[in-house]
């Protein structure tokens, strides 16, 4: 009883007393729960963002992952002296090779996903990418190669078919054959990352490799937000909110390019035709996985606004939102119902049933 | 009231001002960009001030512009200009980097609209 009379006989003290209480919990420092970090590594820019842990946890496990990266990045390297370029040496003489580990999961990954994808995702066209200079850091910026060069790799068609694995020794019966990840390894390095923070303890995250991006838990009482780029223009097309664990990856041809005479080339080439895929230009996909989604990406865009159901199918992706040289965005039912518009467009949105 | 309850009452309001530019100012007029060389942070700079950067990287320099609570790469020494063809960047979470140049940058804003764009 004696706090109550001592409100009603005297309640100026009792509320500059709450007062005061308020503003001193305002005060005191809280530490901020979101931790995000960017990493110039993996020859892209790594952004980490970390929920809810230890601030030191957090600045450990994002050092670790940037070293992780860096080094997957060394193995895979495509045209540098690597244990891939080395392994590429020993395929087109036609001798087996003994895949190091680190490469042998995304050789298989690869195997599997470019024979779902009918080969549209084709890492076997290492040659053809090293002719369009797309590889490299910094951009090309034209003229493009000549149509004979660009014929003389394609009608050799080297595929992931003239690949023979057993266990860890790998041949090629093409010697045309020649890998580059570069489709698949931002996606599998994500994935590994993400394990990378779990086995650290940490259940809330978010890693966006240049583009190629999974999450995991929340932000929080929220789910993460991810926006997804305009393809033209600038800012966000649309944003999706996260499910627990999962990846959100865009391919555009706006990501890497150069114009010339007027034209744009892109790096997403067509293996069946050696040049830059026409039709599409960005198509996101959410899938368990960021390898998967990095490849299923690459091949939906080259399958173009023909195929990509088709494909999609095949591969088992069912959230897909592509959008063609016209601007019109065409999505699956299962991705209309996670997408939200930040732009108006929504009287070009088609919503269209996988089979 | 006593007088030490009007002194309370009177440090109590005379902390609102501060905590109103603490909470709420800041979330309107709040929003900056992290500028990197090298993953390193050099600068935060405020999104609300227009001005033009110079950052010296790995290369050369690249210009920066901040205009009506946007950013971009203006020039750079890279080939490529893919962070040139960025463009503005004005939400929080929305970034852009010059890999050759080593250079990057992110929005960041008190209520971050994004926790991650996608490109």
């Amino acid at each position: 009883m004696r706090p109550q009379l001592f409100i009603r006989k005297r309640p100026f003290p009792a509320i500059a007393a709450i007062i005061l209480v308020l503003l001193l919990s305002a005060c005191a420092k809280r530490e901020e729960p979101l931790y995000q970090q960017q990493l110039l590594t993996f020859g892209t820019l790594l952004e980490i963002s970390i929920w809810g842990a230890d601030k030191r946890l957090a600045q450990q496990a994002s050092s670790q992952i940037g070293a992780d990266l860096q080094q997957m990045h060394n193995d895979w390297h495509a045209w540098h002296d690597s244990p891939l370029t080395r392994m590429n040496q020993a395929l087109s003489a036609g001798a087996p090779v003994t895949v190091p580990a680190s490469i042998l999961p995304l050789v298989q990954k690869s195997v599997a996903l470019s024979r779902a994808s009918e080969g549209l995702f084709n890492p076997a066209i290492g040659r053809l990418i090293k002719l369009w200079g797309f590889e490299q850091d910094d951009l090309p910026s034209g003229p493009p190669p000549s149509p004979a060069a660009i014929t003389a790799l394609t009608k050799q068609q080297p595929g992931m078919n003239d690949l023979i694995l057993d266990g860890n020794q790998l041949r090629s019966t093409n010697p045309a054959v020649q890998l580059d990840f570069g489709a698949i390894a931002k996606g599998y390095g994500v994935d590994l990352a993400i394990a990378r923070l779990r086995e650290l303890g940490i259940q809330n995250a978010i890693i966006n490799a240049g583009g190629n991006l999974r999450a995991i838990g929340k932000h929080g009482d929220r789910p993460w937000r991810i926006g997804i780029r305009n393809p033209r223009g600038e800012g966000v097309l649309a944003s999706i909110e996260t499910r627990g664990d999962e990846s959100i990856l865009t391919s555009g041809d706006y990501e890497r390019f150069y114009d010339y005479q007027g034209k744009r080339y892109h790096h997403i080439i067509d293996p069946r035709s050696g040049y830059p895929a026409t039709g599409a230009i960005s198509v996101t996909v959410i899938a368990d996985d960021a390898a998967t989604a990095d490849a299923a990406s690459t091949a939906l865009f080259v399958a173009g606004p023909q195929r990509w159901r088709e494909i999609a199918k095949k591969l088992g992706i069912m959230q897909v939102m592509l959008i063609d040289g016209k601007g019109r965005v065409a999505v699956t039912p299962a991705m209309a119902k996670r997408v939200r518009y930040e732009i108006d467009l929504s009287p070009k949105v088609t919503v269209v049933p996988l089979s | 009231m006593t007088r030490a309850d009007a002194v309370v009452v009177a440090l109590a309001l005379a902390l609102l001002p501060y905590l109103y530019l603490t909470y709420w100012g800041l979330s309107t007029q709040g929003e900056e960009v992290r500028i990197m060389v090298g993953g390193k942070e050099q600068m935060a700079v405020s999104l609300h001030q227009d001005r033009r950067l110079d950052i010296e990287g790995e290369l050369g320099s690249s210009i920066i512009d901040i205009h009506n609570g946007k950013a971009r790469f203006t020039a750079s020494p890279c080939r490529g200009k893919q962070c040139i063809h960025t463009g503005w960047l004005g939400h929080g979470g929305e970034s852009a980097a010059c890999l050759p140049n080593r250079v990057s940058m992110v929005v960041v804003g008190r209520e971050q609209r994004f926790d991650s764009v996608v490109f």
